[in-house]
């Protein structure tokens, strides 16, 4: 070893030499941008992508609209290719819209809505699986619908013309405009299209195009020259390039963004920070600055199988929810960086949402209510089984939760599984556990996208997320009428009513709205991140000033 | 002819020992609570929509239909779909990744050379200094010489590979600023830029392992050493360095030169501790995505893979023995 190390440090020095000239040759106008990201690919085929409209694939690909975040302001469903975000008739069952002129694909090519039309399609496929799925189940005969690689064309998708494409759905569905900004509603030329070659080599219609994919290592992407500013209104595109680097360990990637120089003056990370990272990046002075903290964020919840044993009575429910002490719940995230206590269904950041506490608890647990509620329902000596994964930060949350509801008699078992079992037992059709430790992101920024999936009766077992076994027919009703309802804003106080009227029946407990802070470096601009999404937003950061 | 037969029957052993890590590979998965299906099924996911998937990857056979259907694939190949969206995966097909839209065989191949890289290049580093390391120590045995190394050693076998890793990328990335702190620059794009990424993750690794074969080598050699053979060596007149290097060190090489074999060839199959620290993507971090995506097909073929190269590590080595024992091949 010792005769080694003077080797290692000629060759080093040598190194150091070369690096310097090679930065001196670098330094022209051209500015580029830096994404680190855990990830060991970045994948480009959006009809099989769960991204959100705001992250990756926002720098290549256009949708039909797409969304609109400020820092502080709830987000909004903007135009994107098209020249509204959608014009509803038939109550809701038929959407229209009109692609905006002048519009080209990165080879030149006029986008139409022919190619928005096969993009919908391919989505279809089995070969193209595992995206975003919502428009599957809403689009008229979606549900026996192949894709388009046997020659067969999905009739509820209508082309009139070059530039018009209607959409004909099997109910009336006010969130369409959302629906409408996700991934499979990327327009992809039909001589692109096939899906084992597409994401090799996409031919794109967002501000970027890409020059080169070296997986594992990095993706590169250019200016797209054919795309045009002035038919975009939220697209900044500052950097003329775009690096992700790949396959990034966190912990460097920290320590690089800390430190700032040279590449990582223009960079950030994709991943937002864990409880170590977090604590190290806010010690350090110029973390401080480099750091940017949602207000909010997903919400972590308790579901309570309310198909099971005692928790079948409303008021052992109710009970559960004044006990639980919020405050070592949020000590155990990481304190006040990782979360807010939470009260509500709908997660701040999502229009409409109205602020209420139905179970108060103080900040760390109302235990005599909880204790006076169990005693009306006469349950004593309560025994609870927890499902939650098999991680440190989970499970100092899930004893967090254990000690609060010791104080009221009730003994909690942890069941800690791993990520893959995880998953598959919480959303299976049969829970064999009383309790499970989750948290849910909406897809898109709607109260339906908070709290459909989670309470619909639809959407119990066969791996789908209503984890409390939720089943109530009149919150049903009123899902599908809030859903239906084309005025945003009508719709937006349906989904507070229902908010309201789901808590009542205490399925979940709320626990926290959880923060998710990123790192940049010092040369982005515009870097915030709002409560949803809880990512940096990639379409308006700036580089280079 | 005895070599022949001693090398085919070898052969025939490896193609058994894959089979079975194979069939093995696919039982587990089956037993596994997880769903593949589940991931390809799109979010929200419905029951017809998770049928499919299963019907579409093959899951909804059983764990030897599912072996059958990849095993008829190495020698026919395989389709998956029908019209103009099939996905060809022709032979030898050792499957097909939906999630990264890549045949495994690509993929292994893509991400080889990092791992070929980290794997080569730190066993010759481990193998030179473990062995010096532990001759000079079996030459000086008891003094301070000895001593040294073999604290180092200690220290080397006691070490967690992530903390060294870590370590050396504060000290000489982030400290000192002489050496990148990870990622993999390939070796036809720039040589010094390859050889420098490669450095710390050389180094992290010979530290560890070179201490197992300094240990081993001192041992064994101290044992060769106070054998007869020696002492007549010695007794007609032989120099020094030519009793312990011809009949010494050649004889105490041969469990080193096993145990460094089958380090090896499990080291090509992917060096998982150190790829992750150093933020490198080769054949370890692939396997353990692809193990966390439930990316059956991946897994499986990384395992092949793995499973071979040691295999095959072990015939070399059983050949090897032939040069440094002779008598090895003819019982």
């Amino acid at each position: 070893m010792r005769t080694r190390l003077p080797a290692v440090a000629l060759i080093a020095v040598a190194a150091l030499g070369l690096t310097a000239c090679s930065s001196g040759a670098g330094e022209d106008s051209s500015t580029t941008l830096t994404i680190l990201t855990p990830a060991s690919t970045v994948p480009l085929d959006p009809a099989s992508s769960q991204n959100l409209a705001t992250t990756s694939l926002s720098l290549l690909d256009r949708r039909l609209t797409t969304w609109k975040v400020e820092e502080g302001k709830d987000a909004v469903v903007v135009p994107d290719l098209a020249t509204t975000t959608g014009t509803q008739s038939d109550g809701g069952r038929t959407w229209t819209y009109t692609l905006k002129d002048g519009l080209k694909f990165s080879n030149g090519d006029p986008v139409t809505s022919e190619d928005v039309k096969y993009g919908i399609e391919r989505s279809f496929s089995d070969q193209l699986t595992g995206g975003l799925s919502y428009h599957k189940t809403l689009l008229e005969g979606g549900s026996d619908y192949r894709g388009p690689f046997d020659g067969k064309q999905l009739s509820s998708i209508e082309t009139p013309d070059d530039r018009t494409i209607v959409f004909r759905l099997n109910k009336a569905f006010g969130d369409w405009p959302w629906i409408a900004s996700m991934p499979a509603f990327t327009p992809v030329l039909e001589s692109n299209g096939a899906p084992a070659t597409y994401a090799k080599a996409p031919i794109t219609t967002g501000p970027y195009k890409v020059e080169s994919i070296k997986d594992g290592t990095a993706l590169t992407l250019t200016r797209n020259t054919h795309w045009s500013a002035k038919t975009d209104s939220v697209r900044t595109a500052s950097a003329d390039r775009v690096v992700f680097e790949e396959g990034q360990n966190q912990t460097t990637v920290v320590q690089n963004l800390l430190t700032g120089s040279g590449k990582y003056a223009d960079a950030f990370g994709a991943q937002y920070l864990g409880a170590a990272d977090l604590s190290a990046a806010s010690r350090d002075a110029q973390g401080k600055q480099r750091l940017a903290t949602s207000e909010a964020g997903p919400i972590q919840y308790l579901a309570l199988n309310t198909k099971r044993g005692e928790l079948k009575d409303v008021r052992v429910r109710q009970a559960l929810n004044h006990a639980v002490d919020r405050r070592s719940y949020l000590l155990a995230s990481g304190g006040s960086a990782a979360g807010i206590a939470a009260t509500t269904l709908i997660t701040p950041g999502i229009a409409g949402r109205q602020a209420y506490d139905l179970y108060p608890a103080g900040t760390s647990g109302d235990v005599t209510k909880a204790q006076q509620l169990l005693r009306q329902a006469g349950v004593s000596g309560l025994k609870l089984t927890m499902l939650l994964q098999n991680d440190s930060a989970s499970l100092a949350q899930g004893q967090a939760v254990q000690q609060g509801l010791q104080r009221i008699g009730v003994a909690v078992t942890l069941k800690p599984e791993d990520a893959e079992s995880f998953y598959v037992d919480a959303a299976a059709d049969d829970k064999p556990f009383d309790l499970v430790l989750a948290s849910w992101q909406p897809d898109f920024p709607s109260a339906n996208a908070n709290i459909s999936p989670l309470f619909d009766s639809s959407q119990i077992g066969g791996g789908n997320y209503n984890l409390s076994q939720y089943d109530v027919p009149e919150v049903d009703r009123a899902i599908a009428a809030a859903q239906a309802e084309t005025d945003q804003s009508a719709a937006q106080a349906d989904w507070a009513a229902i908010d309201r009227r789901i808590m009542q029946d205490a399925p979940v407990v709320p626990l926290i709205y959880a923060k998710q802070s990123f790192l940049h470096g010092s040369g982005v601009g515009n870097f915030f991140i709002p409560s949803f999404p809880a990512y940096p937003d990639y379409m308006t950061l700036t580089v280079g000033k | 002819m005895i070599a022949a037969r001693f090398v085919l029957g070898r052969l025939a052993g490896v193609l058994l020992v894959l089979l079975v890590v194979a069939a093995a590979t696919y039982a587990i998965f089956y037993l596994l609570p997880a769903d593949p299906a589940r991931l390809s099924c799109g979010k929200p996911c419905t029951p017809e929509n998770l049928q499919r998937a299963q019907q579409f990857l093959g899951l909804d056979a059983p764990w030897w239909g599912q072996l059958g259907q990849y095993l008829l694939g190495i020698v026919a190949g395989r389709t998956f779909g029908t019209g103009g969206g099939a996905i060809d995966c022709p032979a030898p097909c050792f499957g097909y990744s939906f999630q990264l839209s890549s045949t495994v065989t690509d993929l292994i191949l893509q991400r080889l050379p990092v791992t070929a890289s980290i794997a080569v290049g730190a066993a010759v580093l481990w193998f030179v200094s473990g062995v010096a390391g532990g001759t000079a120590a079996a030459l000086r045995r008891g003094r301070l010489a000895d001593r040294a190394i073999m604290t180092v050693a200690v220290a080397g076998v006691s070490a967690p590979a992530y903390l060294v890793g870590i370590l050396g990328i504060l000290l000489f990335g982030f400290a000192l600023g002489w050496l990148p702190t990870g990622g993999y620059v390939p070796l036809t794009e720039d040589p010094l830029q390859w050889l420098l990424h490669l450095l710390l993750p050389w180094a992290a690794l010979a530290f560890i392992s070179a201490a197992v074969y300094a240990r081993l080598t001192r041992a064994e050699l101290l044992e060769q050493l106070s054998l007869d053979h020696i002492r007549t060596a010695r007794a007609i007149g032989l120099s020094e360095p030519a009793v312990v290097v011809r009949h010494g060190l050649r004889n105490a090489l041969i469990p080193v030169v096993t145990v460094f074999g089958l380090d090896l060839g499990l080291l090509l199959g992917g060096a998982v501790i150190t790829e992750k620290v150093f933020s490198m993507q080769g054949l370890g971090s692939l396997l353990i995505t692809s193990i966390s995506s439930l990316d059956l097909q991946v897994v499986v073929g990384i395992t092949q893979f793995s499973a071979f190269l040691v295999t095959a590590a072990n015939l070399v080595v059983d050949l090897v023995y032939g040069v440094l024992d002779p008598r090895t091949v003819r019982r």
